[in-house]
């Protein structure tokens, strides 16, 4: 088995190393090899050796490289900038290499080209004895959640970030970068969230943050990226899933004022205004407070009008009555007004009751009696004309 | 539905209306104020028109309403002269029966006056020419009232002229009402007179109401006419209301021609040509056999009766009309009249001596100054 792997390796370097041989001729000529290299594979040319000691960022084209020469007369690690020649001893040009890392293919493998005297020899590959890197390789599990599926203008959101590291190396210098916050939410609470500088393998830390949605709309939230760096530096980083969202328009509340009053009363006879306030909407109405007004401002004596809730619970009624007693005939009319709280400020709903005052019932009995009497004498004094002469 | 015009000529034909108006109101006497309350209720259609030349005496009517009472202007009134009446109606006659007319086609007229007065025993017999000729078809009966006796030669004399002329004209027949027998009544004359009055308004409206009723045995307009066509056409009208005492009918039917019951004197049984009498009553007190023996019985002696009878919840009233085949009362009327204008006469032809007599001192002689 190993064997086999030893096999399959010897080819893959045979290839290229056979194309690259066969434009060389003569001792002082200048010819190159091109290597792939794995963390902890060297190249052999004369008495150089040439190592791969890490990827110090794909991202930035660093690769860092070990060069020495048998008999300790070189020993150099060097940072290679990709796509720069880096020469020893003189470079190829001298007696000494060129070493040029072409690309960076992950954190783990780099082309490396070497140039060098014909002279020198035929350049080899040595791979490393294998795997301790490897497995030393920590991987982030990042996911970000909403506390809650539904989400309305005005709701108070619970950000959830987890990561967790499963793979097999520490995590180190782990920062989350959230996106900043969007247009439909603003940040209420604990961003940006904080995570565990440093995670061993298996372990997992979380944060919360709190925002509040601002604006309706379907939006995407985007994913959160934690950065981290292995143990040999290797900056990495993994991502959320992103996922959408609707926020749904405001739940408010909304408040109906409905007044019955008992019919017209007598001077100083009783009556009573039932209100009732019923929440039509979606959200608590909060610091109820019902306050009246009487027109004309006297005749009319109304009791218990004011009246406060400390809550009214949407698809919720609150009944009430107030008293009134009239001293004067006449029209009154209650204006009433209700202010709330009901999820976007303060609102205020107004109604109005009608109250009639009679005069007291004997003087209409005294029409009832004066009409008869001005009938009877128009009748008589008809009666009279009819006959005078 | 009878149309009855009724017309009260001169003063006393007035008031005469006037207590038929009031009868009107309601039987046995109404309220002075009945009229401010109630409406005057007629059996049939009845107009009422008080037709005189005094606004005072047209004035004191109570029950008659405005409209009802016609003013004839003569400008110093007529007293009590006949040949003045008949001028005064002459130069009013267009005005007096355009309002008539106004009021309507009539089946039957009374024509209601005194005979000694001025105005009404000379506007009557003319009146009713004139109601002949204007409605073809019409009936007309005169209430004629005589004179107290004593009442004085001139009165007397109108009554005789007036009478004359009364039963010379085309009415039906005359209805006699005598002051002089029913002024016992009363002491004084003006209750005696109103006393009189109300007797003839309730004949005639009860007159009225049954010629226009429902009878059990027919009596109607063609009937009463042939009754009072009767005779001299002279007739006394009798009534009785029985009371609850005594409700027989027989005792009833007597009753309303005893003396004391009828407008004008007369022995009915010797001198009446024609009859009628009409009841009225329940039902229980209608003893048809009864009637009829009892109108048997006064046929025998008073020539043909018809009868009528009205069922009426009340006890039996009894209403009966003679017409006279003489008439004593009357002829005596015309023999003082007849003295008194012949004392009269030689009152004047005497003072007019004496007058001469004394001329006869100064014959001859002239004026000395
Ligand atoms: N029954 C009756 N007779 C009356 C009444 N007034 C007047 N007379 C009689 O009528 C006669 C006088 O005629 P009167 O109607 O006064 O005259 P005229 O007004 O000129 O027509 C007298 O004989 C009175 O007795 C009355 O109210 N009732
Ligand atoms: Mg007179």
């Amino acid at each position: 088995m190993r064997q086999l792997i030893y096999l399959v390796l010897l080819i893959m370097l045979l290839v290229p190393a056979q194309a690259s041989s066969s434009k060389s001729s003569n001792d002082d000529e200048t010819t190159y090899t091109d290597f792939t290299l794995g963390i902890g594979d060297r190249v052999e040319v004369g008495e150089y050796r040439a190592e791969l000691i890490e990827i110090q960022s794909v991202r930035d084209g660093l690769a860092v490289m070990r060069i020495s020469k048998v008999g300790g007369a070189l020993d150099e690690q060097r940072a290679l900038l990709q796509n720069s020649a880096n020469n020893f001893d003189g470079g190829a040009e001298g007696d000494g290499i060129t070493i040029t890392v072409t690309d960076i293919l992950d954190d783990q493998t780099a082309k490396v080209r070497l140039e060098y005297k014909e002279g020198l020899g035929t350049a080899h590959r040595r791979t490393a004895e294998k795997s301790a890197t490897v497995l030393d390789k920590p991987n982030l599990l990042v996911q970000k959640s909403f506390d809650k599926s539904q989400v309305s203008v005005g709701d108070e959101v619970k950000v959830t970030v987890f990561v967790k590291n499963t793979g097999s190396g520490q995590a180190m210098n782990i920062n989350p970068e959230d996106m900043p916050p969007l247009p439909e939410f603003s940040y209420i609470a604990g961003y940006p969230p904080k995570i565990k500088d440093t995670l061993d393998p298996g372990e997992s830390d979380s944060a919360i943050y709190v925002m509040s949605a601002v604006k309706e709309g379907s939006l995407r939230i985007p994913a959160i990226q934690v950065k981290y760096t292995d143990t040999k530096k290797n900056v990495r980083s993994n991502s959320s899933e992103p996922f959408n969202i609707l926020i749904a328009p405001k739940n408010k509340a909304d408040l109906r004022l409905k007044t019955t009053a008992s019919g017209p009363i007598q001077i100083n006879g009783q009556g009573k205004l039932n209100i009732s306030l019923s929440n039509v909407g979606k959200a608590s109405a909060t610091r109820v407070e019902v306050s009246g007004d009487v027109k004309p401002s006297d005749g009319l004596q109304v009791t218990d009008l004011e009246k406060s809730f400390f809550e009214i619970l949407p698809e919720t009624e609150e009944n009430y009555s107030a008293n009134f007693v009239g001293t004067k005939a006449g029209n009154y009319i209650i204006l009433l007004r209700v202010s709330y709280e009901g999820g976007d400020g303060a609102q205020i709903q107004e109604g109005k009751a009608e109250v009639v005052v009679l005069e007291q019932e004997y003087k209409y009995l005294y029409l009832l009696l004066i009409i008869p009497v001005i009938i009877i004498i128009a009748w008589i004094y008809r009666r009279y004309r009819e006959y005078k002469y | 539905m009878l149309n009855v015009l009724m017309l009260g000529v001169g003063q006393c034909g007035n008031r005469i209306l006037d207590a038929i108006n009031k009868e009107a109101f309601g039987g046995g006497g109404p309220s002075k104020l009945a009229k401010y309350y109630l409406r005057p209720k007629f059996p049939s259609r009845v107009e009422t028109l008080a037709v005189h030349t005094a606004v005072n005496d047209l004035k004191e009517l109570r029950f008659t309403t405005a409209k009802d009472r016609l003013h004839v202007p003569n400008l110093h009134g007529v007293g009590a002269n006949r040949n003045v009446g008949k001028q005064a109606f002459m130069d009013n006659r267009d005005m007096i029966m355009g309002e008539i007319e106004k009021r309507g086609d009539f089946d039957v007229a009374f024509v209601i006056t005194s005979t000694s007065g001025g105005t009404g025993s000379s506007f009557a017999p003319l009146l009713i020419n004139e109601l002949k000729r204007q409605y073809r078809s019409i009936t007309v009966i005169t209430v004629a009232v005589l004179p107290f006796r004593e009442e004085g030669s001139i009165y007397l004399q109108n009554a005789a002229f007036s009478m004359r002329e009364l039963m010379e004209v085309e009415a039906e027949g005359i209805i006699l009402a005598d002051n002089q027998y029913m002024k016992r009544f009363s002491g004084d004359i003006a209750s005696a007179y109103d006393k009189i009055n109300s007797m003839i308004a309730q004949r005639l409206l009860f007159l009225i109401e049954s010629l226009d009723s429902e009878m059990l045995s027919v009596t109607d307009l063609g009937d009463f006419k042939t009754v009072m066509n009767g005779g001299l056409r002279l007739a006394t009208m009798g009534f009785y209301q029985a009371d609850k005492k005594n409700t027989s009918i027989k005792d009833a039917i007597e009753n309303s021609f005893k003396s004391g019951n009828l407008l004008y004197p007369a022995n009915v049984m010797d001198d009446a040509a024609r009859a009628m009498i009409i009841i009225q009553g329940s039902k229980e007190h209608l003893d048809v056999d009864e009637i009829t023996k009892e109108v048997e019985r006064i046929s025998a002696s008073a020539g043909h009766v018809f009868k009528g009878i009205v069922v009426k919840k009340g006890n039996p009233k009894v209403l009966s009309i003679f017409t006279l085949a003489s008439a004593p009362e009357l002829e005596s009327i015309y023999a003082q009249a007849a003295r008194g204008m012949q004392d009269e006469k030689e009152k004047r032809s005497r003072a007019r001596k004496q007058l001469d007599d004394a001329f006869a001192h100064i014959e001859d002689l002239e004026e000395i100054y």
